[in-house]
């Protein structure tokens, strides 16, 4: 086979060069790295004002724990938004996971049986409630944001049916006391790691396996995805599933913790995650993932919430202050570049601060 | 005057793909009534007609991307190509759409391979884990036979120029291409210089024994590249000719269908 000429790269081709944007580099950590470089400001101011207390290895440690939940939550919201899809209905599945789970416990004597009994059924319980998103979508065909807004409430109201409106105590205290307010060496606490152990695996799922492609892929335009024989349906019933799982680790946390369900909470949960997973790069609207920056955009809001407190402002001022803070990254990344440009929002800032157009 | 007879093709070559009566209505439009098309194997079949006369949809039929209310369309080895469960690259059938579908985050590696990933070489398969270094090497192999010297495969397509969004989809279709190509005006954004080497790129597809169809406004380029041209006018194929012998004012006149259009053509 003979060889063609080269494509277009002498002088005279130049609107047709194959030279890249000059910004462009591979897509990596950047989104991650500059949400990360946020919690660490927020995190040193809280702790200027407050004496270094914030500083303090209790308080960072409290700050894990009560992010161990909306990591999770963030990190199944962000792959199903890279796929193109939404789950709005996930803070209902931790409700009803939550209440799911204590119901077993309440049917073993013994502590260990019970919590381990009660972790598989939370775990299966919300990825039950994730499957039914995915047939309610991939079946009758129902755009995701109506299908989970649907399942928000079906799934609430079966919640609240099955407790009569009052939460569930079955919980073994041993679970509190050994896994859900205990540390790991005295500084991690349990669901944190879980939280990190969840999110390495879901790093090593986007980037080195043929699933976190194909979801991209999804998301990004999904007639290409089907033109290349992606097969659609089984992979957002996986990511439904997924997501959903999440969603009932979370419960089997919050059981954990409070050595309670807690059935009129979680209301905001599914449009925080959504919050978290945007403001760590991940596009609300597909093709792009940033499992880190969920983990840190999850991080974030809990940072504002103990700092506020630990400064002395009500807790309240953390809902204003995330909202603020999506406000300014979403619209960072829309003027420093096309929302689509994969360039790392720090490379933006970057060429922001210089002055230059990005 | 001209020939009207579209079996009456009685090129010696075995066939790649035969479509045969395809129909296909959109809600009150006839794309295609009764459409058949036939491509032998190292042949280079040139689709044309005015705008909206259906080339695209029987493309895309004859590569299971829509469905026809009627008709059948059979590739060489006497596979069906059926709608919704044929992959057009697992069955050998490379394809450049119209509109490319190509996935714009993604880069030009991971599109070419979408669907077709190589996976690391002694891991368990279920856990899909990408052999992207393969993948990388293969993809700018195949980037280089065409001619197109991207400095790395991992920039994602939306930072390409349309021209190099066309080559990343011609380069995809070839790859994965071993009886048919189907490609879908893919000169359409490309310079001249670019769209030659198309053309010899094409040349070299058929020579080494694979069909060609190849749908295209362009009249000169494709009366040199191809050896048969099918004209279509409203849904049907109206008339082909050897290209080698057909002037450009037949071809216009059998696209508008004999309306005489010689002056304003030549
Ligand atoms: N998805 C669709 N939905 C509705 N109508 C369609 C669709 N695809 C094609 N058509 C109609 O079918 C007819 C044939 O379209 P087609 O795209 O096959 O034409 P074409 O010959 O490829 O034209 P062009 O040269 O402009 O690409 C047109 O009238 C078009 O409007
Ligand atoms: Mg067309």
């Amino acid at each position: 086979m003979s060889q063609p000429r080269p494509l277009a790269l002498t002088e005279d081709d130049r609107e047709d060069s194959l030279a890249l944007p000059s910004n462009w580099r591979p897509r990596r950590a950047g989104a991650a790295l500059s949400v990360f470089a946020v919690d660490a400001v927020a995190v040193l101011i809280f702790s200027a004002l407050s004496g270094f207390v914030f500083l303090s290895p209790q308080s960072l440690s409290n700050i894990a724990l009560d992010s161990s939940e909306s990591v999770l939550l963030c990190i199944g919201v962000a792959f199903l938004l890279g796929a193109g899809e939404l789950d709005i209905s996930i803070g209902a599945n931790v409700i009803l996971s939550s209440v799911v789970g204590g119901k077993t416990m309440g049917a073993f004597e013994s502590p260990l049986a019970a919590s381990l009994a009660g972790a598989v059924v939370c775990v299966l319980c919300g990825a039950a409630v994730g499957a039914c998103n995915a047939l309610i979508v991939t079946r009758l065909r129902v755009t995701s944001f109506i299908a989970t807004l649907a399942s928000l409430g079906i799934v609430t109201g079966v919640a609240y049916v099955i407790t009569n409106g009052y939460n569930i105590a079955d919980v073994p205290l041993e679970l509190q006391s050994d896994f859900g307010v205990a540390k790991l060496a005295d500084v991690v606490p349990y669901p944190a790691l879980i939280a990190l152990a969840v999110a390495v695996g879901a790093s090593f799922l986007l980037n080195r396996t043929r699933f976190g492609l194909q979801t991209l892929a999804l998301g990004s335009s999904r007639e290409a995805a089907v033109r290349a024989g992606v097969r659609v349906r089984a992979k957002l019933t996986t990511l439904f599933v997924l997501a959903g799982g999440c969603a009932g680790l979370s419960g089997f946390i919050d059981l954990g913790r409070y050595a309670s369900t807690n059935i009129s909470g979680h209301q905001t949960d599914a449009l925080a995650a959504i919050a978290g997973a945007v403001i760590g790069g991940t596009n609300l609207f597909g093709g792009r993932i940033s499992v880190w920056g969920a983990v840190f955009g999850a991080l974030l809001a809990v940072i504002l919430q103990d700092g506020l407190v630990v400064v002395g402002l009500a807790a309240f001022y953390q809902l204003i202050a995330v909202g603020i803070v999506l406000i300014i990254a979403v619209s960072l990344r829309e003027f420093a570049g096309s929302g689509d440009d994969p360039t790392p929002l720090s490379g933006r800032l970057m060429n922001l601060l210089r002055g230059g157009a990005a | 005057m001209h020939p009207t007879n579209p079996t009456a093709h009685t090129d010696a070559r075995s066939p790649a793909i035969v479509a045969h009566g395809i129909r296909k209505h959109y809600g009150h439009v006839e794309a295609l009534r009764g459409a058949s098309l036939s491509v032998g194997l190292g042949e280079i079949v040139a689709l044309v007609g005015d705008n909206g006369a259906g080339k695209s949809t029987l493309m895309k039929v004859m590569c299971g991307a829509v469905a026809p209310d009627a008709g059948e369309v059979v590739l060489g080895g006497g596979l069906r190509v059926e709608a919704g469960r044929f992959n057009a690259a697992d069955a050998g059938v490379g394809v450049v759409y119209q509109d490319l579908a190509l996935a714009p985050h993604l880069s030009v590696l991971e599109n070419i391979y979408l669907g077709h990933e190589s996976l690391m070489p002694g891991r368990p398969r279920w856990l899909g884990l990408l052999d992207r270094r393969a993948m990388a090497g293969e993809a700018e192999a195949a980037l280089r036979r065409l001619g197109i010297a991207l400095p790395t495969v991992e920039v994602p397509v939306s930072l390409l120029s349309g021209g190099q969004r066309q080559a990343v989809a011609i380069a995809r279709a070839v790859k994965w291409a071993r009886s048919v190509v189907l490609l879908d005006e893919p000169t359409a954004s490309l310079g001249t210089r670019q769209a030659d080497i198309v053309v010899e790129l094409i040349r070299n597809v058929a020579r080494q024994g694979l069909g060609v169809l190849l749908i295209s406004h362009d009249m000169d380029r494709l009366k040199r590249v191809a050896d048969r041209i099918v004209v279509m006018r409203r849904g049907a194929v109206a008339a082909e000719f050897p290209a080698a012998s057909v002037t450009l004012a037949q071809i216009v006149e059998a696209m508008l269908g004999g309306v005489s259009t010689v002056g304003a053509a030549a």
